[in-house]
């Protein structure tokens, strides 16, 4: 399949060996059969667990999702550290202090002072190393190097249930609206500013960054970058995004897809970049039929026109059944590799099927429960209207 | 005024179900507590039991997502407000008065007045599925998702109207435990010889009564929102979202102390007892509680990392959330010094409260990780979190009070739950918790984000999903164990007013206790006080096999039954109900809760000794 | 009205109502710190008018602040001819207090309703919700306190108000001085400091 996500071959050996080499010193030293499997069990769990498959944070692919991993890291060793040993010892004092058949009246020891300083000052010492360490991370992944290739900026809306995606400047001279596919070129850092239309969303590509919150009236920004290093499989490779704040409805089907490519073919793709040619008479009708029906919500050739969006947010948030409201871009849909906000590849079968009746694919999605012609459930479209949409959006010749 | 009050003879008895209705002996209104948080529990789990099916296998489609974030809103909003928290007051109105060596709480009829309410607050939560208009926006309903046009049914005015109704029976219980914790000590019972119960119910209590009107602020103005226009979280007209998010969690993490603290105070006395040593480092655990309840009013924004707060806070919420660490550990060595030495006993109650530690540890240090931004960036809104609220809210919350419930469980009925069973109890509940949610710390760092209803198979989630899901029918068959131990119990011999060889004042007294409690207030001899008594009485030769003796009810002057509480509390309800359907009908209920508030204060909180029998 | 428990022991020698009293007014303040944030936060954020400067009127408001100190006074005088047993200063000083109190109230609804007419409302701007929310809530407790005043006086005219039942007058003089105190920090910040302010571009210059 096109759109596998991305793996990594090999890297899952590496991350389970390391959990059992840590344990086994200690194993020897508490000759528990419970402990033992106990941890047996755990590094199972771990084994099992850390896949490196799409959504992975075991996995890093740029700087940032990196330094964010290795701060993890020591910290999952710390906290396994702290682990086996408060735990050891409690199971150490539950196993050798239980009671014996005739034993006298423990003694009444009350507390030791000097102990308890001791106790308190050794975590904090802890709690403090690594909370200063997560400071200085903080500050050092605040923005991009200043070294290196320039910054492409990318401004990133969210909707309900889909992601904007606009390259104000690809340096190929275009403006570029997508949705639902962001395409980044490798080695180079790509700044983002993240904002809502609507209701919170949280912007996370795991592979390349922790996530950041999509919050209406305020922009947040963001930077990441992709590193060809290490990255082990041929370029373009194509790595999961997800929303990742509650955001109604279809929170679970909002997805999006990342993109690393070479720079050369990204500047191609964006010097491609332009409304689907119609060039046959399939795909004549069908643009006649999406001018007649869906351009109130959908733009189609180039970027949105600002007046246009700005009407369909106001439509879309005084409410009503049938209102205009955001849609994603369609001009490059042709060269996109999935479907609405990335729930299944875009295929001819599944535009199909999607047009047919949006809310078989993505339930609770505002395309079939806004638009005139799926207020009666399917599409008031018939089979062949729909076959020359889908010649028109994806271009079949 | 004072004629209410003739007109309508003052209830004089305690027989049948009139008499629970108009109780205002506190242990019977633990037993209303516990009861009804305990139904609770079993919607609020069959509503996890919804989750984890769907959950099960990947593109499932056995509910669709509308129900589903019903199920997961309902199933925190429930557990959270209507299961922990009830459930501790519960032990709070058994277990208080009795072990600080009082007669009752200081105010009986405001404690019934509590229960009535914390009741109607929970049906009226409940009504949202009579009407099917079910709150959906998850248990902490961030802003603007809960306003008009985007969730349009009146789900969330369930939600936020019945959590104010609930609030106010949690602020009326608490200003309760704390007037009778500082002011009802029996003589000799300083505070530095009050059990570790006592002391973190009163922490408790003063954090429900600080946080809660912050949260009761952010329902109102929610409320107002979406009935009467003001766009207070409305970012198109300037409101903005994230004041929501703050004041919800200046709440919120106080709350979860809330939810912990009594369990850490059910655990320390359990500790102890079958340890047969006394609490070590006992001021040590006292203070950490009292730096835990002040620190905890710091940390909030450890939720909110994500949402772009910058740099600077998020260092700072990062060090003061580590910090947090420290006090709760100084607790857990503590705990583990308390066992040190000891001769343990592992009763049902001590592998439950040896569990709470054990998982509370695990769900602390996931805790920490969290506390570290950089690494939350990754970790936040994922199943790495619903791992570590599992592992502190069941292992540690829901651990400390099935510790409790088993402990105590002899003094209320007189009667002990089985112990085989009991231990059969633990270890399913121990497995399955493991099972359950052990697996989700690598559904997290695997990617999974919570609150989603489908997920597709390429991500790889879908075997430990199984494990998880799995884990739930091992939790559900040890909660049936449990509802079995308690039903056999009805025929098990009756105990002896001391089962466990404990050191509460409490056990001194026959099982299950007169209603007045004690014959003649104790003299409290130290932190230990009956293990003080008992030893003296060994030393002296005259060991001690008997409870307190029993006197005449009649010759002691006890605060009677009343109708005023479940009156008032059906007009608080109903002003909440209004707000949900008629304006007029919260009118009426104004008028009924006025009414019943004036009768009240007319009414003598214990009537004259003539019209006792 | 009849309490029987007034002098049982306690432990720390205060009275359960008493000490109930305080550890409430300790979570009312919450309460009201929660919502002067809001105020606060809000502060300078209407995207539309009318703003504080067009229409508070710190004069006006600064009369019915007097009339509210006056009340505390009367508050005063009147647990102190309780403590004395004398019942028609009782009766006089604690509708006093009530009466000064409904002045207050009265100034707020002449208020509430000059604002509205000159299109300040709940929904118009976040000024308004705040506004209205902040001074609703702390109107809403004076009007509890007016209640409670006017029962107390019907109680004491009965003649059942003395050095005995003293601590019933006195509950009711701790939640009115509370009352009268938020509003002290009210009018500050919402008159005082607030009142001037213009739209959100004249804020953010000073
Ligand atoms: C009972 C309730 C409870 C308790 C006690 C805690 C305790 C802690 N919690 Fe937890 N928390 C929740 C309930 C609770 N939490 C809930 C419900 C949420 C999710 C809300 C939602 O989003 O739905 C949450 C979420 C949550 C977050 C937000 C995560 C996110 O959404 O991104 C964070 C972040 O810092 C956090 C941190 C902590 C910390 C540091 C503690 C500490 O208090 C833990 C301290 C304990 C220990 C550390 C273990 C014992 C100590 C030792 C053995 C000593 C040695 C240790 C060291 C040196 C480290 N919690
Ligand atoms: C307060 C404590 C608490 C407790 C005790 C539990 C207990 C459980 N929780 Fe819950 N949970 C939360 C608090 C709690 N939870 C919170 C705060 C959230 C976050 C919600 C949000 O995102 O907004 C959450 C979210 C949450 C999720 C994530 C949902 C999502 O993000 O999509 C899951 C998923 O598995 C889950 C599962 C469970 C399970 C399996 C249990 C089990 O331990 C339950 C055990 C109980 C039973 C097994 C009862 C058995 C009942 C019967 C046997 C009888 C049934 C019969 C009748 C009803 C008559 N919980
Ligand atoms: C009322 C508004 C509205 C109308 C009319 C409408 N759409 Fe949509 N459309 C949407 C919305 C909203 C989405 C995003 C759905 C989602 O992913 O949640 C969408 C998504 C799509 C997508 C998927 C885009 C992507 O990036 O994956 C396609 C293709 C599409 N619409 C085609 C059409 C066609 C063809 C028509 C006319 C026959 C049409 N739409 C009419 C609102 C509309
Ligand atoms: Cu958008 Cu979740
Ligand atoms: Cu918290």
């Amino acid at each position: 399949m096109g759109l596998s996500p991305f793996r990594r071959a090999g890297s899952l050996s590496s991350h389970s060996a390391s959990p059992s080499k840590a344990f086994s010193g200690r194993q020897s030293r508490l000759k528990s059969r419970t402990v033992l499997f106990g941890l047996m069990a755990a590094i199972f769990l771990f084994a099992t667990g850390c896949s490196m498959d799409g959504m992975s944070t075991w996995d890093a692919l740029g700087p940032v999702a990196e330094k964010q991993l290795e701060l993890f890291n020591v910290l999952l060793w710390a906290m396994v550290a702290v682990f086996v040993l408060v735990e050891g010892v409690l199971l150490y004092a539950i196993i050798r202090y239980r009671k014996r058949p005739g034993q006298p009246k423990p003694p009444q020891i009350h507390g030791n002072t000097t102990l308890e300083i001791t106790l308190t000052i050794i975590p904090t010492i802890l709690v403090l190393g690594l909370g200063i360490w997560s400071v200085f991370t903080l500050f050092d992944l605040e923005d991009p190097p200043t070294t290196g290739p320039d910054a492409l900026h990318v401004n990133v809306t969210a909707h309900q249930w889909w992601f904007e995606f606009e390259y104000p400047d690809t340096g190929s001279g275009k403006h570029i609206i997508t949705a639902n596919e962001l395409r980044i070129p490798v080695d180079r850092p790509i700044t983002l500013s993240l904002e809502s239309d609507d209701v919170i969303h949280s912007f996370w590509v795991p592979k390349l960054a922790g996530k950041l919150d999509m919050i209406p009236t305020h922009v947040n920004e963001m930077w990441f970058q992709a590193d060809s290093d290490k990255i082990d499989e041929a370029l373009p490779v194509t790595l999961f995004g997800q929303c990742a704040e509650l955001c109604g409805l279809a929170h679970a089907l909002m997805r999006f897809r990342v993109t690393v490519m070479d720079q050369a073919d990204f500047d191609s793709w964006a010097a491609a970049y332009g409304p689907p040619p119609a060039n046959t008479e399939q795909a004549k009708a069908g643009q006649q039929l999406f001018q007649q029906n869906c351009t109130l919500c959908h733009t189609i050739d180039g970027p949105d026109d600002p007046a246009l969006s700005a009407s369909r947010l106001s439509g879309f948030l005084t409410g009503g059944d049938i209102t205009p409201v955001p849609a994603p871009n369609l001009t490059d849909l042709r060269t996109r590799q999935t479907l609405a906000a990335g729930i299944t590849d875009l295929t001819e079968a599944h535009l199909r099927e999607w047009l047919r009746n949006p809310e078989d694919l993505k339930p609770g999605n505002y395309m079939s429960s806004r638009a005139v012609l799926y207020q009666g459930g399917n599409a008031s479209l018939s089979d062949q209207e729909i076959d020359q949409l889908v010649a028109y959006l994806l271009d079949i010749r | 005024m004072a004629s209410i009050t003739a007109v309508i003879p003052r209830p004089t008895s305690y027989a049948g179900l009139w008499g629970w209705i108009t109780t205002v002996d506190h242990k019977r209104i633990a037993v209303l507590y516990g009861v009804t948080a305990f139904i609770f529990l079993l919607i609020a789990g069959a509503e996890a039991g919804v989750i984890r099916m769907q959950l099960a296998s990947a593109d499932n489609d056995l509910i669709g997502p509308g129900r589903f974030n019903q199920m997961f809103t309902m199933h925190a909003t429930v557990m959270v407000f209507m299961v922990i928290m009830p459930l501790s007051v519960s032990f709070f109105n058994f277990v208080i008065p009795l072990a600080i060596g009082a007669r009752d709480v200081a105010f009986p009829r405001l404690n019934a007045l509590s229960y009535w309410i914390f009741l109607f607050g929970g049906i009226l939560m409940h009504m949202s599925f009579v009407v099917d208009q079910v709150p959906d926006a998850g248990w902490f309903s961030y802003a603007n998702l809960t306003e008009k046009p985007f969730s349009v049914n009146r789900g969330l005015d369930y939600w936020s109207i019945s959590l104010l109704v609930l609030g106010t029976s949690s602020v009326a219980g608490a200003l309760n435990f704390v007037v009778t914790i500082i002011n009802m000590r029996a003589p000799g019972m300083s505070m530095m010889r009050m059990p570790v119960f006592v002391w973190m119910t009163l922490i408790t209590s003063l954090l429900l009564v600080l946080a809660f009107p912050v949260i009761t602020v952010g329902l109102i103005e929610l409320t107002m929102d979406r009935n009467f226009g003001t766009h207070f979280f409305i970012p198109a007209e300037g409101g903005d979202p994230v004041l929501w998010q703050h004041l919800f969690w200046i709440f919120g993490h106080p709350e979860v102390y809330i939810l912990i603290l009594p369990s850490m105070g059910v655990v320390s006395e359990i500790l102890p007892t079958f340890s047969r040593k006394p609490l070590f480092g006992y001021p040590f655990i006292i203070f950490s509680g009292i730096v835990i309840g002040i620190m905890g009013w710091a940390v909030w924004s450890h939720h909110m990392f994500t949402v772009g707060l910058g740099p600077v806070a998020n260092s700072v919420f990062t060090i003061t959330t580590m910090l947090i660490a420290v006090p709760t550990g100084v607790k857990i060595f503590n705990w583990i010094g308390t066992l040190w030495k000891g001769a343990l006993e592992f009763t049902t109650p001590m592998l439950f409260a040896l569990g709470f530690v054990a998982l509370f540890i695990v769900g602390g240090l996931s805790g920490v990780s969290h506390a570290v931004s950089p690494s939350d960036f990754q970790q936040q809104d994922t199943y790495y979190i619903v791992a570590h609220i599992h592992y502190v809210l069941f292992g540690g919350s829901m651990f400390g009070i099935f510790a409790g419930a088993y402990y105590w469980y002899p003094k209320i009925t007189g009667k002990m739950l089985n112990e085989t069973v009991g231990k059969i109890n633990f270890w399913l509940l121990f497995i399955g918790m493991n099972l359950t949610f052990f697996p989700m710390h690598f559904l997290g760092m695997n990617g999974m984000p919570r609150r989603i209803y489908t997920y597709s198979a390429e991500f790889g989630w879908e075997n430990l999903n199984r494990i998880a899901s799995f884990g739930y029918v091992v939790l559900a068959i040890g909660m049936l164990v449990f509802m079995y131990n308690v039903w056999q119990s009805r025929n098990s011999r009756r105990v002896g007013h001391d089962p466990w060889d404990a050191p509460g004042i409490e056990w001194s007294i026959a099982s299950p206790p007169p209603p007045y409690n004690f014959a003649e207030i104790p003299q409290v001899l130290g932190r230990d006080h009956y293990w003080i008594v008992k030893e003296n009485a060994e030393a002296a030769g005259t060991p001690i096999t008997e409870p307190e003796a029993l006197v005449d009810p009649s010759s002691i002057h006890m605060p009677s039954p009343s109708y005023w509480p479940i009156f008032t509390a059906v007009g608080v309800a109903l002003i909440g109900g209004g707000l949900l359907s008629h304006y007029a009908l919260s009118f009426v209920g104004g008028v009924i809760a006025f009414i019943g508030v004036v009768a009240w204060s007319n009414e003598p909180a214990a009537a004259p000794p003539k019209e006792h029998h | 009205m009849a309490h029987t428990a007034e002098h049982e022991y306690t432990t720390t020698g205060l009275n359960h109502r008493k000490m109930l009293m305080w550890v409430f007014l300790g979570s009312d303040c919450l309460f009201f710190a929660a919502l002067i944030a809001t105020y606060m936060v809000y502060r300078g954020q209407s995207l539309v008018g009318p703003y504080p400067v067009d229409i508070i009127n710190v004069p006006v408001t600064t009369i019915s602040t007097f009339v509210l100190l006056m009340s505390s006074f009367a508050m005063v005088q009147a647990l102190a001819s309780t403590h004395a047993n004398n019942k028609n200063a009782i009766v006089g000083w604690l509708m006093a207090t009530a009466i000064l109190g409904a002045i207050f109230i009265g100034f707020q609804i002449v208020e509430f309703n000059t604002f509205k007419n000159e299109g300040l409302t709940l929904g118009g701007n976040l000024f308004g919700a705040t506004f209205f929310t902040l001074t609703g809530f702390h109107g809403a407790h004076v009007t509890l306190g007016i209640i409670w005043l006017v029962i107390m006086a019907i109680v004491g005219a009965k003649g059942r108000l003395g050095p005995d039942t003293a601590l019933d007058v006195e509950l009711l003089g701790l939640y009115w001085h509370f009352v009268d105190i938020v509003w002290i920090v009210i009018f500050t910040l919402l008159y005082l400091i607030g009142g001037f302010d213009a739209g959100p571009a004249a804020l953010s210059g000073g």
